[in-house]
């Protein structure tokens, strides 16, 4: 079983007390009503998807409900970080 | 809280005895789920300092998260209500009821649908977590000795599981 530290309770903990909550890093537009269908679609449904490293969000449902922010390699699935949300991309 | 006359429990008031643990119903409780973003603002309306730290407890109160604690007191404990401060104090006494398991074997019927290691489980604390898939809270009240707060929905299935899981031990 994958083991994911949780930055808010500084525990290493079984992936069946967590959740994935998608790519992180994507910031709600400021001024939705402005944007482009295009843009739009962009922001909505458009996410890099990459082979390798991947940040991404994880949310420790079944722990302190804290949603925070992982680096994972989509390739081997190992966690290489994980850190809080609000702190810069790493 | 209802009048304990009209109370109904979705599990068996009778402990279920096995070798090396029983299951019991525990009794009614008074819980608050409290958040708050100044945990001193929160312990000063309660007269208690709280736990800062997750998963620990002070007095009958269980730090779940950053912002949020758990209050579990005797059925009829007078608790305020915060009214007016930044702060949530909500009753959900009725939401949960507890399992008591006592025993040697207590801790091996947890582990049995427990992904987390109950061994660093240290007395006194207690965390969110789940069993086979069912969003508990855990506390571990003495070595051998741990209650399960459930949702009542959830309870009659939960102690299905538990009894399963204690019919099993050898
Ligand atoms: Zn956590």
């Amino acid at each position: 079983m994958i083991l994911i530290h949780c930055p808010y309770c500084d525990e290493t903990l079984p992936e069946l007390e967590f959740a994935y909550a998608g790519e992180a890093h994507i910031a709600r537009p400021l001024d939705p009503s402005g944007l482009s269908d295009e843009d739009w679609e962009r922001y909505l449904f458009i996410r890099a998807n990459p082979r390798g490293r991947h940040n991404e969000r994880w949310r420790h449902v079944h722990g302190c409900g804290r949603f925070f922010n992982a680096v994972r390699d989509t390739v081997t699935d190992k966690f290489e970080l994980t850190y809080k949300a609000g702190e810069p991309r790493k | 809280m209802v009048d304990a006359a009209l109370r109904t429990a979705p599990v068996p008031a009778d402990p279920a005895v096995y070798d090396g643990v029983t299951i019991t119903l525990g009794t009614p409780l008074e819980r608050r789920s409290l958040r708050a973003r100044d945990a001193k603002a929160l312990g000063k309306l309660l007269g208690r300092k709280l736990p800062e730290q997750i998963g620990r407890s002070s007095e009958d109160v269980l730090c779940l998260g950053p912002d949020e604690w758990l209050l579990r007191a005797p059925a009829g404990t007078a608790v305020p209500d915060g009214a007016g401060l930044p702060l949530a104090l909500v009753d959900i006494s009725e939401r949960a009821l507890t399992l008591v398991l006592e025993g040697p074997r207590a801790i091996d019927v947890l582990q049995a649908g427990c992904p987390r290691d109950l061994r660093k489980l240290t007395v006194g604390e207690g965390r969110r977590t789940v069993f086979e898939g069912v969003e508990i809270v855990l506390l571990r009240t003495g070595e051998d000795r741990f209650e399960v707060d459930v949702w009542r929905s959830f309870a009659s299935w939960l102690h299905l599981a538990l009894t399963t899981a204690a019919s099993h031990l050898r």
